[in-house]
């Protein structure tokens, strides 16, 4: 156990001018970027071969910390951004970061494209359920009955389940985890880089310093163990029993199917067209 | 290709076997180890080469109750006539341990004057054989060294195994390095062997496993013909690393958020007057790094330094 963990360390990776981060305390976002990272590093994946591309909110802004190359777009569209950087270069790893705004209601269209093409992709997406950097505007994610400060006597609007949707739309891989499992955190980010196609994966994140405080979920710290009685691990995924609230969310990997990538019938389309 | 086809297969272009004739009393290979280290496998494929050889085979296993992490063995007794399947105590000519607890336990039935002991020295050290959570804390596991049981047997091999096959870029073919290493005991020919072994194993893993095989045979040949104090390094103990847990906080980071203060399960941190995170009691501190993984600010950084790093630091 102790043998191979010295290895990682997290520092490496990070662009240290760039450090402290502009999070605030608490936020979920940075475990999900050691999760990231420590499965970057563990899969050996050469930096000048890394591309990580994001939008704009809280999770938008964690690409400028990794030193790799790195890509800040705009508004809902790191998706769009990332497609055509994957199709010109086929031999970068495309990874995009971007939260349940920036991916679900002004790149809403953009995610659901980017499942049906099943192109291969990694999108991370950071779910704290609120807007954090404009001030905690309802999102997508919000669950019913939550305060923000759109929705100030509670939130009336179902919410969206990241998972369920992208499934539906037709990702090749789809998974979701807590950003309280760090380790098992970064094997599914680990198993979505390998699979060859498009790969969603969902990280519930904490947003303490707006939706915890507005929602009264006690401190940061309260926050994290909160994740643990409010989550179904996959191993009880198909479990019906009464310990878990029919709120929970499941975990783990979610779908994995192996339909045709994108990139490469695009291109053997290309060159069969350029034979003739 | 299921087992029966495989081991006709094998059968039809075997040569005669030069130690059939001495066989007339069953040979007996015990193998032992823990779940998932790939105890069953080894016994098959010997099984395998034997029963392609035309001797008669026996095999006995327990692995049910077992699971993973539990004790696994198997007896595999082949020769002429076999009429009992299991191995009686002090009847076993080899005894192969994938793990060296579970070697030591099985030593009994190795036979005292002839028999031949090839062990990894992977310690796999399970939840109850911990006292406490300490670092470095004593534990019931066992403390006899290879050059202690060396002397026990007439013919002992401590093998490195694991390592040798994490420096392959698999672990999981440590078993097959003990199978190389067992080649050198039993008479049967190489290529037979190695065609035996790559029907056994995936075939997305032949060459790491044929790699593996060759490694832990040339070990056995290396260390028979090594001198004395060759033989004595081979044989070392093997050492048990004990660890200790150093904190390096990074201040400047640190956001208050009490996240590692609170998570901590042993409650080694706190935050100081300034209101950063500070180990006040680094005895307790077990380097589970859990501090690590949460904080979201990547202020701590848990480093695990073996007693003999730490000896040289304080030098």
């Amino acid at each position: 156990m102790f043998r191979d963990a010295p290895h990682f360390d997290v520092r490496d990776y990070l662009r240290k001018e760039m450090m402290p981060h502009f999070l605030c305390p608490g936020c979920g976002h940075g475990m999900a970027l050691r999760a990231l990272l420590w499965a970057l590093h563990e899969l050996k994946i050469d930096r000048d071969k890394l591309a990580v591309v994001s939008g704009i909110g809280c999770a938008g802004r964690l690409s400028a910390y990794i030193d790799a190359n790195t890509f800040h777009t705009t508004h809902g569209r790191p998706l769009a951004y990332a497609t055509g950087l994957a199709l010109a270069r086929p031999d970068l790893h495309v990874v995009v970061i971007t939260g349940d705004g920036d991916c679900l209601a002004i790149g809403g269209n953009h995610l659901i494209h980017a499942c049906r093409r099943n192109l291969k992709l990694t999108c991370l997406m950071l779910n704290n359920e609120i807007y954090g950097m404009t001030g905690g505007q309802v999102s997508p994610t919000t669950s019913e009955t939550r305060l923000t400060t759109t929705t100030p006597h509670g939130n009336t609007e179902p919410n969206f389940d990241a998972c369920a949707l992208a499934t539906a739309a037709g990702a090749g891989f789809v998974g979701r985890e807590v950003t309280r499992h760090v380790p098992k955190m970064k094997e599914l980010i680990k198993d979505g880089l390998q699979h060859p196609g498009f790969a969603f994966i969902e990280v519930l994140s904490d947003c303490t310093e707006v939706y915890g405080r507005k929602n009264d979920m006690g401190s940061s710290s309260e926050m994290v163990l909160r994740q643990k009685s409010e989550m179904r691990p996959s191993a009880y995924r198909d479990s019906v029993d009464e310990p878990f609230r029919s709120t929970d969310l499941p975990t783990g990997i979610l779908a994995r199917n192996h339909r045709p990538e994108y990139g490469a019938a695009l291109r053997a389309a290309a060159a069969a067209r350029a034979a003739k | 290709m299921n087992e029966q086809s495989k081991i006709a297969a094998l059968n039809a272009d075997s040569e005669p076997v030069a130690f059939n004739a001495a066989l007339a009393e069953p040979f007996n290979v015990l193998i032992v180890g823990v779940g998932g280290q790939g105890v069953i496998m080894v016994s098959k494929v010997l099984a395998a080469l034997a029963q392609a050889h035309g001797f008669e085979v026996k095999q006995s296993e327990v692995h049910g109750m077992a699971k993973r992490g539990g004790a696994v063995f198997s007896h595999v007794r082949f020769g002429q006539r076999v009429w009992s399947p299991t191995i009686a105590k002090g009847e076993a000519d080899v005894l192969i341990a994938l793990e060296w607890a579970e070697g030591l336990r099985w030593l009994p039935h190795l036979k005292r004057d002839t028999g031949v002991f090839i062990c990894d020295t992977k310690r796999i050290v399970p939840p109850f054989a911990c006292l406490n959570r300490k670092l470095g804390a004593k534990m019931r596991y066992s403390t006899e060294t290879a050059e202690q049981v060396s002397a026990y047997v007439s013919e002992a091999y401590a093998i490195d195994a694991t390592r040798m096959a994490e420096e392959l870029g698999n672990d999981r073919a440590a078993n097959v390095v003990l199978l190389g290493a067992l080649s050198t005991v039993l008479e049967f020919s190489l290529p037979e062997w190695e065609k035996t072994v790559t029907s056994f194993v995936p075939k997305k893993t032949i060459a790491v496993n044929t790699a593996a095989f060759e490694l832990g045979r040339n070990w056995i040949v290396e260390a028979k013909t090594a001198t004395p104090a060759d033989d004595a390094a081979a044989k070392a103990a093997p050492v048990h690393a004990h660890y200790s847990a150093r904190l390096e906080i990074t201040d400047a980071w640190c956001k208050s958020c009490e996240i590692c203060v609170k998570l901590c399960p042993e409650r080694c941190l706190t935050l100081n007057a300034d209101r950063i995170a500070t180990m006040t009691a680094p005895e307790k501190c077990t380097g589970c790094r859990l501090c690590e993984w949460l904080c979201p600010d990547f202020a701590i950084r848990v480093h695990l330094d073996t007693e003999a790093a730490v000896m040289e630091a304080a030098r």
